[in-house]
């Protein structure tokens, strides 16, 4: 870059002939952008306020609004207010989930679910991401994960019904163990906690993987060549040097990956069996019926993301105190 | 009304008539075609058949959009949404769930005398006591459809597809799938009771303990199904794996499989069955309600138009002579021996309230159990 | 690292290549089959599904229709999503954290619920259903994505070179367009790629706020109540060899875009 004398501080030009050649410079010596930049500039505080203006301005009508309404419904008794009918405020949705044990039993499934898939995805995705971050030459990073990226352009609901004709009866998977002689009747893979695993690690994988990658990355590699010139063997030198340094981006895949996988409804509902019924199937279950159930389906669906914002709140913060631990 | 004549179009070939006769794509076609104005339906995939969609359009220079729904629940949610002042003119509402949209002001009245194709309907569907509800008719019946037992013949008799009990036998664990709430009805059924609930209206005790059987009767079998689903694009990727070989479903999608060469049958169980009737409803305060005449009073005008809708879905059609435009496979695999049909009963709106606020927890509980 | 470790982890990233890839082939394979359903075995095979999609104007029509969406949205996300970065990345300020959360709170909200959120949100506002709203609720969704790539990327700028431009005279506009802006460009495109995968790919949103036109994926989940046959599996198809041939001669270009400007 080269410095451009042309503007100064104190709005003096000298040697207009090269500020006028660049764009920036121009731009700089510009009447009205030069007076729009003094008031912009004026405190830092204005300067404060005009760049937190839109942010925030977005952040509340367009994140929390909805949300806003969302919480409006679900303690009203009905909704969308049929003609002739009184709406009024009741915590009763929010009590049904509490009095009525049936729902609890899909509740901690899901919890449970999502925190073993999350963790089989990380067991995963670590490996990969780690051969991509060290293995890869720098040039070839882009294109071996825009490899990986390419499957996610793919429909979630076509993917899952291509997973159901790798997992089924007469699926591919089946069919190679029958051609080799390895088993005679097929194994009944499909509509189990394992096929719907199968199903939400593919498309969660993604989620973890970028954090990963990202934080692996930035490691110095000297760093594990110092502990190798030490004496650590690979396993050391990974469990005390790479994986404390790759914590946060562990921290924040398992966050967006947990998170995420209290979502998944159709996956669930399309590769899962009588077995694994997950709350967002009740939730949706109260959307698809009677009009009425709208309120109670937005109360559960408050209760699960407050449940699932703990949760993930606490991990952070056992992440925390491993970093802090760690460099004691 | 001018009475349209239906071409007959490969279906494969549906799609590149298709492309033949659009000059451009959607999005322009829509500016330019301000004469006639718009009808805008609501309904489920192929339900309106695409050439007798172009034709209409050619002949009254109205534009028809057509959003595709794929269930009830959505439909609702989707118009109890934009109330009160809908997009949608014609939507395609099941018979039995009439007063659910009713009692939400979402449907006008259907004034029959506009529509001079009314008599095309065959008068089981189009005067039958569940389509007439505070002396109106809400609804254009076109297509009907059943719950039955459908069975791969490789592997399953006739015979046993004769009695629901199959489906909870040991013989085929880990084989067969339904869908829990329609299976609620039908277990009511089987064990003697009205699955309807309308018996029951003023007997709440007993309408709850009737439910609380059936539920129990479900939990207890539950380590014997596959698979509880929804859809049925579902049930039929399940037969084709073979990962079920006998189940309960709806004959459309049965229908759909049939056709296409798998070795699959159908029954009504001699139980007996519950059938349900797709109409073509007028929304209320719909934007274009004249149009929306117009089109409806189109569609119902010859059997052709209605054998085209049953070659699509599977479903059965409500127009009088339509089967005579179906292939034989097709007559196959929507018809059913009488004394089937002599078992199968409509379902009824009036206890739906109730009944729904009963059997939904009993299926979240049979899930969750 | 050994090289023992280095196959184990070469086999490792191949074996997951593959896991996600097979399914894959699957839907490619399927989409040859003569049938009106997918599934082994495949008794005849036929080219009639994947000619069918180009000539199908709607099919067609509807790709387009996808991607201008995601383009559109994916501009919108971008621009707010880095303006949002920048703020948090910058000086503390009372609220942060609030303002933190609330950034990445779409992201975290389940689809159905999320979309319901917006329709009814919507009519309040009055905004119509179609184009724009599906563009608006996409664009909602994508930005905590974004916020969180480039803040990422934004914490690893030194501070001493805005500082030093500072110094040399630029206000705070240039220093951020001359300096802040080329360095996240790797970031914001990374993004960019990120936002248009998850607005082409999404379902339940593009359902409760469209209008008439269907996107890709409404197209798909309609056309599969009549059961999933070999002619979803070619479009599909179709779609992802498209966005894979844009995504890879994207990749080609901003590489060497970047070859140029290290020059």
């Amino acid at each position: 870059m080269t410095y451009d004398a042309s503007t100064r501080r104190d709005g003096q030009t000298i040697g207009r002939k090269t500020a006028d050649r660049t764009f920036w410079g121009r731009l700089s010596s510009w009447g009205p952008y030069h007076a729009l930049m003094r008031l912009v500039t004026a405190s830092p505080r204005r300067q404060f306020l005009i760049l937190a203006a839109l942010p925030v301005l977005w952040v509340l009508t367009q994140h929390l609004g909805p949300m806003l309404q969302m919480l409006r419904v679900s303690l009203t008794d009905a909704y969308p207010v049929a003609p002739g009918v009184e709406q009024s405020f009741t915590f009763d949705n929010y009590m049904r989930f509490f009095g009525d044990s049936i729902f609890w039993m899909p509740f901690f499934r899901t919890l449970t679910f999502a925190a073993v898939f999350t963790f089989c995805t990380l067991i995963i995705t670590y490996p990969v991401a780690y051969f991509l971050a060290r293995h890869v030459s720098r040039r070839n990073q882009m294109l071996m994960l825009l490899l990986l990226l390419i499957p996610f352009w793919v429909g979630e609901i076509v993917r899952t019904y291509a997973i159901m004709i790798l997992l089924g009866n007469t699926g591919a998977v089946n069919l190679v163990l029958r051609f080799f002689g390895l088993i005679d009747r097929p194994i009944p893979f499909m509509y189990t906690s394992f096929s719907m695993g199968v199903g939400i690690v593919y498309l969660t994988a993604l989620y973890m993987l970028l954090p990963l990658y990202s934080a692996l990355e930035k490691l110095p590699k000297s760093l594990n060549e110092a502990a190798a010139d030490l004496g650590a063997g690979a396993w050391t030198r990974f469990r005390r040097v790479t994986l404390p340094m790759t914590i946060e981006g562990i921290s924040s895949g398992c966050t967006l990956v947990f998170l995420i996988s209290t979502g998944f409804y159709a996956t669930p509902v399309l590769l899962g069996g009588p077995s694994t019924t997950v709350f967002a199937e009740t939730i949706a279950g109260f959307f698809h019926v009677a009009g009425d159930q709208w309120p109670t389906g937005a109360a559960f669906a408050t209760i699960m993301f407050l449940a699932a914002l703990i949760i993930t709140g606490a991990f952070q913060k056992l992440m925390n105190m491993l970093r802090k631990g760690d460099t004691k | 009304m001018t009475k349209l004549i239906y071409n007959r179009r490969r279906f494969l070939g549906t799609a590149a008539a298709t492309g033949a006769l659009l000059a451009s794509p959607a999005y322009l076609r829509r500016a330019s075609a301000q004469s006639g104005g718009e009808v805008n339906i609501w309904t489920y995939n192929d339900f309106v058949p695409e050439a007798f969609k172009e034709q209409f359009e050619a002949e009254t220079g109205i534009k028809v959009n057509v959003r595709l729904v794929d269930d009830q629940g959505k439909q609702f949610n989707l118009l109890a949404a934009e109330q009160p002042n809908p997009t949608v003119d014609i939507m395609t509402v099941a018979g039995h769930r009439f007063l659910q949209f009713i009692d939400s002001e979402l449907l006008a009245p259907l004034d029959t005398d506009r529509l001079s194709n009314w008599g095309n309907i065959n008068p089981t569907f189009s005067e039958s006591d569940w389509s007439t509800i505070n002396g109106n008719k809400w609804g254009a019946p076109i297509l009907s459809g059943m719950e039955v037992l459908s069975y791969n013949t490789d592997y399953v008799t006739e015979e046993e597809a004769l009695t629901w009990d199959t489906l909870f036998s040991e013989k085929y664990k880990g084989q067969t799938a339904y869908i829990i709430q329609d299976m609620m009805s039908i277990v009511m059924l089987m064990k003697g009771y009205d699955g309807n609930m309308v018996a029951y209206m003023d007997d709440p005790e007993k309408a709850a303990a009737i439910v609380e059987e059936a539920k129990n009767f479900l939990i207890e079998h539950k380590s014997l199904v596959r698979k509880y689903y929804d859809g049925g694009a579902e049930f039929q990727q399940m037969m084709v794996n073979q990962d079920i070989v006998l189940g309960h479903s709806w004959n459309g999608p049965a229908a759909a499989l049939i056709n296409d060469g798998f070795p699959l049958a159908m029954t009504i169980p001699r139980e007996g069955s519950y059938g349900f009737v797709y109409t073509y409803n007028i929304a209320n305060n719909a934007p274009n309600v004249d149009n929306a005449y117009t089109f409806l009073d189109a569609i119902l005008a010859s059997p052709e138009i209605g054998a085209a809708m049953t070659k699509a879905s599977g479903f059965i059609s409500t127009y009088k002579g339509a089967d005579q435009y179906l292939t034989e496979l097709e007559r196959k695999s929507t018809s059913f021996p009488e004394e089937q049909l002599a078992n199968l009963q409509f379902f009824r709106a009036e206890a739906n309230d109730m009944k729904y606020k009963l059997v939904d927890p009993a299926v979240e509980a049979v899930k969750a159990a | 690292m050994n090289r023992g470790n280095r196959i184990f982890l070469s086999c490792f990233y191949w074996a997951f290549v593959l896991y996600v890839f097979v399914p894959l082939l699957l839907m490619v394979l399927m989409g040859f089959k003569d049938s009106n359903f997918i599934g082994f075995p495949i008794r005849s095979w036929t080219l009639d599904w994947y000619t069918g999609v180009f000539n199908d104007a709607e099919v067609l029509s509807t790709f387009g229709y996808s991607i201008a969406i995601a383009v559109l949205s994916t501009l919108v996300s971008v621009f707010v999503g880095t303006w949002i970065a920048v703020l948090l990345q910058g000086r503390s300020f009372l609220g942060r954290t609030a303002i933190f959360g609330l950034t990445v709170l779409p992201a975290l909200v389940p689809g159905i619920i999320s979309a319901i959120a917006f329709r009814i949100y919507a009519r309040w506002l009055g905004i119509e259903p179609g184009m724009g709203a599906i563009v608006w609720a996409h664009a909602v969704h994508n930005v905590p994505f974004v916020a969180l790539v480039v803040m990422a990327r934004l914490s690893t700028l030194p501070k001493s070179q805005i500082e030093a431009a500072r110094d040399l005279g630029a206000d705070p506009f240039i220093a951020f367009s001359r300096i802040t802006l080329p360095y996240l460009v790797p970031a914001i495109l990374g993004a960019s790629i990120f936002c248009l995968l998850l607005s082409f790919d999404d379902f339940v949103r593009s359902f409760f706020l469209g209008g008439y036109e269907p996107t890709l994926p409404v197209l798909i989940f309609a056309k599969l109540r009549s059961g999933m046959s070999p002619e979803i599996n070619a479009i599909a198809t179709v779609a992802l060899i498209l966005t894979a041939v844009i995504g890879i001669w994207a990749e080609r270009f901003t590489r060497r875009a970047n070859k140029e400007s290290d020059a």
